[in-house]
Parts: C-alpha cells; sequence; structure tokens
C-alpha cells in the first residue's frame, strides 16, 4: 500500500518534469535551465499530489495549488542564481504543468453551451458548470502565482539579483 | 553576490544624449515586454541601468508600447522616447540575457555604446529549433495525458495528435497567418485525430485523450503573467494579457467543439 503510494508519488513527479521540459521549450527557455524546470516541476506537482491524497490531507485543488507553488517559488529563488537566471525563468515553466488547462477551456465550452440552451433548468444546470470551471480555473492560477511569488517578496534581494 | 550600485564615474549627459539613452531604455524595454516578462522586471531592470548611467527615469508601460522618461540631475533638460511593444513571442532566453545585461551594465559601468552594442548581438538570439520543440511540446503533452489518468495508448494518441497540431501550428505562424486562426484550426486537427480513440474504441480511456489533446496550446505564461502584474499594481498590462490568453482560450476552445461536433462526438 505504502510503496504504491510512493511509486504513485514518483510517477506524477516523472511525468510533470517532462511536461515542464516541453511544455517550457515552446517558451524558448535557455537549455540550462531544463533540468532546474523539471526538478521544481516534479517536486511542486507530487506535493500537490501528496495533498490532494484522499488518504491523505485530503486538500482542495486550490490550496494545494498554492501549498505546492510556494514550495517551487522558493525553490526557484534558491537555486535559478547557479544558473544565472532570474527567478521567473525557472518557475514559470515549471507551474505550466499545474496550470488548469481543463477548466480555462470548459468554461468557455459551458458558456457556448449554456447559450444553446434556453429551457431554465438545462440553462441553470450549464451555468453553474460555466461559472465553477470559470472560477476554479481563475482561483487555482492565482494562487499559483501568489504562492510563487512570495518567495520573491520574502527574499527580495536575491530575487532580483539572480542574473549578475 | 553583487549589488546595485551608481558608478562612480557618473556620466551627465544633456540634449542629444539624453535622447539616446531614453530611446535605448525604451527599446530595452519593449523587447523584455515583448518578450514575457512581468512589468515588475521591466521596471526592475530598466531602473538599474539609468541608475548606472546617472540619469533620472520614469517608464510607463502599455500593453501596446512603452515611454521612458529621462532627465537631468538639475532638471534642465529632459528626454521621452516611445517604442511599440515587440512581437517576437515569449521567449525566456530572451528575458535572462536582457536582465543579465542590465547587471552587466551595472557592475561594469558600461557606456550607452557598449550596453548598445551587447543588446544588438541579444536581438540576433535564436530561438529555439522547431523540430526540438515539436518533439518535446508532443512528449510533454502525452506525459500530461498520463498524469489525467490516461493509459499508454491515449497517450500515444496525444503524441500523434500533438504532433500534428504542433507542425500546424508552426507552419501557420511561419506562414504570417493570424494567431488566433492558427490556435483554431491547430486545436481542430488535434481535436478530430485524438477523437479517433473514442469513433474506433480504442485503449481505455480515449475521453482523456481528447480533452488533453489541445492542452499544449493553453497560454499558461500570459495567465501567470496577468496575475503577476495584478500584485504589482499594473491593472491594464494584466488585463491585456489576461485577454489575449483568454481569447486563444476561446479560440482552441472552439476548434475542439467543431472537431467534435464534425466527428459526430458529444460529452457534455
Amino acid at each position: 500500500m505504502l510503496s504504491d503510494i510512493v511509486i504513485n508519488i514518483l510517477e506524477d513527479g516523472l511525468f510533470a518534469a517532462l511536461a515542464a521540459i516541453g511544455f517550457s521549450s515552446i517558451s524558448n527557455t535557455p537549455r540550462r535551465a531544463y533540468l532546474i524546470c523539471a526538478l521544481l516541476a516534479a517536486a511542486g506537482h507530487s506535493l500537490r499530489y501528496v495533498l490532494m491524497l484522499p488518504d491523505g490531507a485530503v486538500m482542495h485543488i486550490i490550496p494545494a495549488s498554492a501549498l505546492s507553488a510556494f514550495a517551487i517559488g522558493m525553490l526557484a529563488v534558491l537555486l535559478a542564481p547557479r544558473i544565472k537566471c532570474p527567478p521567473e525563468v525557472c518557475f514559470f515553466p515549471a507551474l505550466l504543468p499545474m496550470i488548469p488547462g481543463m477548466y480555462a477551456y470548459r468554461t468557455i465550452q459551458y458558456l457556448l453551451t449554456t447559450l444553446c440552451h434556453t429551457g431554465e433548468e438545462a440553462f441553470q444546470h450549464y451555468f453553474y458548470l460555466f461559472v465553477y470551471n470559470g472560477l476554479t480555473s481563475t482561483f487555482i492560477i492565482s494562487g499559483m502565482v501568489v504562492g510563487a511569488t512570495l518567495p520573491v517578496f520574502l527574499f527580495k534581494k536575491l530575487s532580483f539579483t539572480a542574473t549578475c | 553576490m553583487m549589488t546595485l550600485k551608481t558608478c562612480d564615474k557618473k556620466r551627465s549627459a544633456s540634449g542629444v544624449a539624453l535622447q539616446r539613452f531614453a530611446a535605448f531604455l525604451a527599446e530595452y524595454a519593449a523587447l523584455l515586454y515583448g518578450c514575457g516578462a512581468t512589468s515588475i522586471r521591466i521596471e526592475k531592470n530598466a531602473a538599474r541601468m539609468a541608475r548606472a548611467f546617472g540619469i533620472n527615469f520614469y517608464i510607463f508601460i502599455m500593453p501596446a508600447h512603452v515611454s521612458v522618461t529621462v532627465w537631468d540631475d538639475d532638471e534642465s533638460d529632459a528626454a521621452v522616447a516611445a517604442r511599440r511593444t515587440a512581437a517576437c513571442g515569449i521567449s525566456f532566453n530572451l528575458n535572462a540575457r536582457l536582465s543579465r545585461l542590465s547587471w552587466v551594465v551595472a557592475d561594469q559601468c558600461l557606456s550607452l555604446e557598449d550596453a548598445a552594442e551587447r543588446f544588438e548581438k541579444i536581438k540576433q538570439t535564436k530561438p529555439t529549433g522547431k523540430w526540438e520543440v515539436l518533439v518535446l511540446t508532443s512528449i510533454a503533452n502525452a506525459s500530461f495525458c498520463h498524469l489525467f489518468g490516461g493509459d499508454g495508448v491515449a497517450m500515444i494518441i496525444v503524441f500523434i495528435s500533438t504532433l500534428v497540431g504542433y507542425r500546424l501550428k508552426q507552419i501557420m505562424l511561419e506562414d504570417g497567418r493570424d494567431v488566433r486562426l492558427t490556435f483554431l484550426c491547430a486545436s481542430f486537427f488535434s481535436a478530430s485525430l485524438s477523437a479517433a480513440g473514442h469513433i474506433f474504441n480504442i485503449g481505455g480511456t480515449p475521453e482523456i485523450a481528447l480533452g488533453t489533446s489541445v492542452l499544449y496550446l493553453i497560454p499558461g505564461i500570459p495567465y501567470l503573467n496577468s496575475v503577476s502584474d495584478v500584485i504589482y499594481r499594473h491593472y491594464l498590462c494584466a488585463l491585456s494579457r489576461f485577454f489575449e490568453a483568454a481569447i486563444l482560450t476561446a479560440c482552441l476552445s472552439a476548434g475542439l467543439c467543431a472537431g467534435m461536433l464534425i466527428l459526430g462526438l458529444k460529452t457534455f
């Protein structure tokens, strides 16, 4: 049972790292930052996985994402000076696997579906799904950025001298 | 660790020289905005260089242009320069190199000419190779599919649909097509291909393959930048970046819906 959980955590971290490297390549991240981006994404995503485990902390996705982003931000502030990059060059790509993409595009899809239904019950149902997905994605992204930016505030001097 | 300092050999500037400082800083800030830096990063970097040049400085960042005002200590002379924000696409490589330039200017007391020369070299930075990005993105999206619970077959389907969709995006952007139309077409292609799992009953999680096949198009960086700009009270830039990202999300959503409608799939 415990070994299954450990394997799942490692698997989650591995695939999050692969996703972070791929998505960061779209944003022309310097090659020397790939390894740190992968490491941060693996740490953050697997931490969120642990926080959301049904048998564990059972945390909601919004605070779990914010806490994981905080961990990513802390690691980025510490590791970014080693590769002479600003912290956001490391933590923004690492946050990409946690971006609530499905919530974001379902918000638009349910908005369109709402407009296609004139009956009150169906309209309210799809409107509820539209608002639910929209609010969830907004708060996940906000929580993530606030969480990841907090260490930059806390260690301002280190964060803004990372490239020197 | 180095600390921010004003250069000892304080350089006084006036008239034409001030105009050149303003033009350089405006161009620098416009490129930094274009490559996806947050507004606070643009402010800090440009202010660091202005301080090293020994001039007073004010920056006004708007979504479409950047305006820089510089003036000398006795306020007898001032210059203003405005530049359109660069449309170079998000590049953390440029962001890192430009940030580094600001520190080199501050620590080595570079002259404006030297700084401008280095800036020109940075502008020539090549983006990551297109085939490398294509393969890495496809692997990333397949990994993403696994994170959402997709099985091996779903991962293969997502890999192929991302490969085709992303290649289409590259071709259309190279061809100068509108970015919104590009997102719509790429998501339509990816969604239509990944619907194969549903239509031919391949694999155990075809709905996850379909749902994750378009996620590589989600504009994550503009969303993150917009929230960062809100935190630092750059509300107009935040709003602009948010709407840009939301419109692209709407386009990819429309492409996905169109693909599902044409293939007769109903998941809602």
